[in-house]
């Protein structure tokens, strides 16, 4: 089988810039991104998407944005899903002989929707909608069902809002604006993420570059919370253990891991579940591990379908030694995680290498 | 060389206008009961499950798939391109297999629009606020004007319009999945209101929900399955604004540009050179007759300017090929499902499984997709030998 390769990236992170229309947010980014790669737009034969219409606010909202991202007279596909699922069939595509050369792209304008509206209208309308949850009171119930298994931990829980802090300032990609969405309890304000502005796009080719996708993993799991252990993640932890076997490597020879979050609290608690760290010891070892999350997670910017997609872009960035001031000093093997709602129902896990 | 693949299992819901009785997952299930049964596999032997869910607002709750597809610990993505989500995403399962990320796949396409109150206000919402909805442009409208369009250029007839449908409905009345089809002729399409002319109301189609579920396999699993085997396979998207398709090198907005370049694709993958005597049966995503004939030159199924003479030919019930003998989306069209139907029935004409409406002697067969104001096209060719 062929392999995928990494060919560049282009990003548009903002926030209530009223200069520039979606699609031209999109164009930006994608045209960013075939600079990055050095290739002009007539030489993509695919492009694959994710965006979802409730975030874009009309119905079958590709239909508007696809040529923005280039999907003029080519190939296309729009995934209704993390920009992450959009990564790995774009592989697909390359490593089945399809494509030669593709263009996956994500966007999402948190700063024209209502996120805890929107969030919430993907829950179940009898089972769910009425108990007034949406994506961040799932996170929410996770930490309290930790909590209760652990206690507060609030010095260590301040740590690792600290650290993630610390390196979304660092991180020049950044968004600026500091928006965040309401909390609930146990949740702290500083422990959400920023909204943001995304569009994002990457270059995926069959022609050898430096970075390599050397493995992908997905899973899923119930849609009813209720039959769910929240703190588990299975769905995260199986795409992770299946990009890892893919890929034939392990987690401990990972030199960065971007956890999809958003909160503090749930790209934490992944690092227990994916063993990382002990029980109880999530917060501690997120605020000393410099090699999870380096962007500054969810703090460095945040928009449902994107966020699995940035955190590809992030890995890209740092094995071709392009991530700047909070570039790591080993970068051979990344990987990149992504979920879509609720809860993290299903996971998206893609493992890449420098070539 | 990427794997071949098949589709070896078929699986269907009853194509209602509403299935008040039976909720998103039970829909799932029974189609996705009755694909496993087809293709004789167990559900723990699929790898990948792609849905094929459209607009969020027809069914009323957003991301219906999350509770109502989703497999615990089975890969899981979702697509969603409006008409053509079906055999989109039935794209995306066959690049998974070719890629030999697994051996099986689900693709599963689930419609609830019949728990819209307001579909037309739904489908409508696809259009620019701006500059197209002031001037009443609608599903309804979009597809009178390429009407008047091929009546004008191409010689096309209001009756050509009624004898289709009627021949649709005829058609239709073979389709287990149907309950109780229309039954009408040509006189009761023409004596039927008009919508916006010139389409009359029974040449629309109905408002239509179910689940259709197709089970993909790569060739070491196939066995001695019978299968439908994927020839040839493409998707091509377009301008979005239909004033830039009006007139260009290309060809006017009803030449069907990207069908035309998908057909060539998937024809070319197929080794399909003539295809008017190579292909047998055709399963056309139109949902009103006029979107049918678009299609036959872009499938290249009759000469230039003999599209008319090629209509007359399927209302007598004298052309070679068979077009649409399920009846089509003018028989039911659950929007999220309707592409992948098109590409199911195909599959079941080339095994021979297609019950009372199985045409005699099909080797091969070509299923379009159509989404977004015939912006996005799918073409895939199913044959009985494996490519």
């Amino acid at each position: 089988m062929p392999r995928c390769f990494v060919h560049g990236a282009g990003l548009r992170m903002g926030w209530a810039d009223m200069q520039f229309s979606l699609p031209e947010l999109i164009y930006q980014a994608v045209s960013a991104a075939l600079e990055d790669s050095r290739r002009h737009i007539g030489e993509i034969d695919s492009v694959v998407l994710s965006a979802h219409d409730l975030v874009d606010g009309r119905s079958l909202s590709s239909m508007v944005t696809a040529p923005a991202a280039g999907a003029y007279l080519k190939e296309e596909i729009r995934l209704a899903e993390d920009g992450l699922a959009a990564v790995s069939l774009g592989s697909a595509q390359i490593e089945a002989g399809e494509a030669e050369l593709s263009i996956v792209a994500a966007w999402g304008r948190a700063s024209e929707g209502d996120h805890e509206h929107t969030s919430r209208a993907m829950l179940d309308p009898f089972m769910l909608q009425p108990f007034a949850l949406d994506e961040l009171s799932i996170s929410s119930l996770r930490l309290s069902e930790w909590i209760a298994r652990h206690g507060e931990c609030r010095e260590s829980r301040q740590r690792a809002v600290a650290a993630r802090a610390g390196r979304a300032g660092r991180n020049s990609r950044s968004v600026q604006a500091n928006v965040r969405p309401r909390v609930e309890f146990p949740l702290h304000a500083s422990e959400a993420p920023r909204f943001a502005d995304v569009a994002a796009a990457v270059i995926l080719g069959r022609q050898e570059s430096p970075v390599c996708i050397t493995g992908v993993g997905h899973s899923a799991e119930s849609g009813e919370l209720g039959s769910r252990k929240l703190g588990a993640m299975r769905a995260l932890r199986e795409a992770v253990s299946r990009g890892l076997a893919a890929s034939r490597t392990t987690i401990e020879q990972m030199h960065l891991l971007q956890l999809p979050g958003p909160t503090v609290p749930d790209e934490a608690l992944a690092l227990e579940v994916l063993d990382l760290a002990a029980p109880g010891e999530a917060f501690e070892m997120y605020a000393s591990l410099a090699h999870i999350n380096p962007s500054g997670g969810g703090e460095s910017g945040w928009c449902f379908p994107t966020v699995g997609l940035l955190n590809f872009i992030e890995c890209y960035l740092q094995l071709t030694g392009q991530a700047g001031d909070v570039q790591l000093a080993d970068r051979q093997r990344a990987m990149a995680l992504g979920v879509s709602p609720a809860g993290a129902q299903i996971a998206h896990a893609v493992v890449l290498e420098a070539a | 060389m990427s794997r071949a693949v098949a589709i070896a299992g078929v699986g269907q819901t009853k194509y209602l206008r509403r299935h008040a009785e039976l909720s998103g997952a039970e829909l799932v299930r029974q189609a996705v009961l009755r694909a496993l049964r087809d293709a004789d596999i167990d559900l723990d032997a699929i790898g990948l499950i792609v849905g094929g869910v459209a607009p969020d607002a027809l069914a009323g709750v957003n991301h219906i798939d999350l509770s109502s597809i989703v497999r615990p610990g089975t890969p899981y993505f979702r697509v969603n391109t409006g008409g053509a989500t079906g055999s989109s995403a039935l794209l995306a399962a066959t690049s998974w297999l070719r890629a030999g990320r697994c051996d099986a796949a689900l693709v599963v396409a689930l419609e609830r629009m019949g728990h819209a109150t307001t579909s037309q206000k739904v489908f409508n919402s696809i259009f620019d606020p701006i500059y197209e909805k002031d001037i009443s442009l609608s599903t309804i409208s979009m597809v009178a004007m390429r009407a008047t369009m091929l009546m004008q250029e191409q010689g096309f007839t209001v009756d050509h319009w009624a004898g289709l449908a009627a021949k649709n409905s005829k058609s239709a009345q073979l389709n287990d999945t149907l309950d109780r089809p229309r039954l009408f002729t040509a006189a009761d399409v023409l004596a039927s209101p008009i919508l916006a002319w010139p389409i009359h109301a029974l040449e629309a189609c109905p408002m239509s929900e179910g689940a259709c579920v197709a089970v993909l396999m790569a060739q070491p699993l196939v066995g001695k399955r019978k299968v439908a085997w994927i020839q040839g396979a493409a998707g091509l998207t377009d301008t979005y604004a239909m004033g830039d398709r009006m007139r260009r090198p290309q060809g006017s907005l009803v030449d069907l540009h990207t069908l035309i370049r998908s057909a060539e694709k998937a024809y070319s993958q197929a080794g399909i050179t003539r295809p008017a005597e190579q292909i047998d049966c055709v399963e056309i995503q139109a949902p009103f007759a006029s979107a049918e004939a678009m299609a036959y030159l872009a499938l290249r199924l009759c000469e230039a300017r003999s599209g008319p003479r090629f209509a007359d030919t399927l209302i007598a019930g004298t052309a070679r090929v068979a077009v649409n003998p399920s009846g089509g989306p003018q028989a039911a069209n659950p929007v999220s499902a309707t592409a992948l139907i098109r590409i199911a029935e195909c599959a079941l004409q080339v095994r021979g499984m297609a019950g009372l409406r199985q045409q005699d002697g099909i080797r091969r067969a070509v299923a379009t997709g159509q989404g977004g104001a015939t912006q996005f096209s799918t073409c895939v060719v199913l044959g009985s030998e494996r490519p």
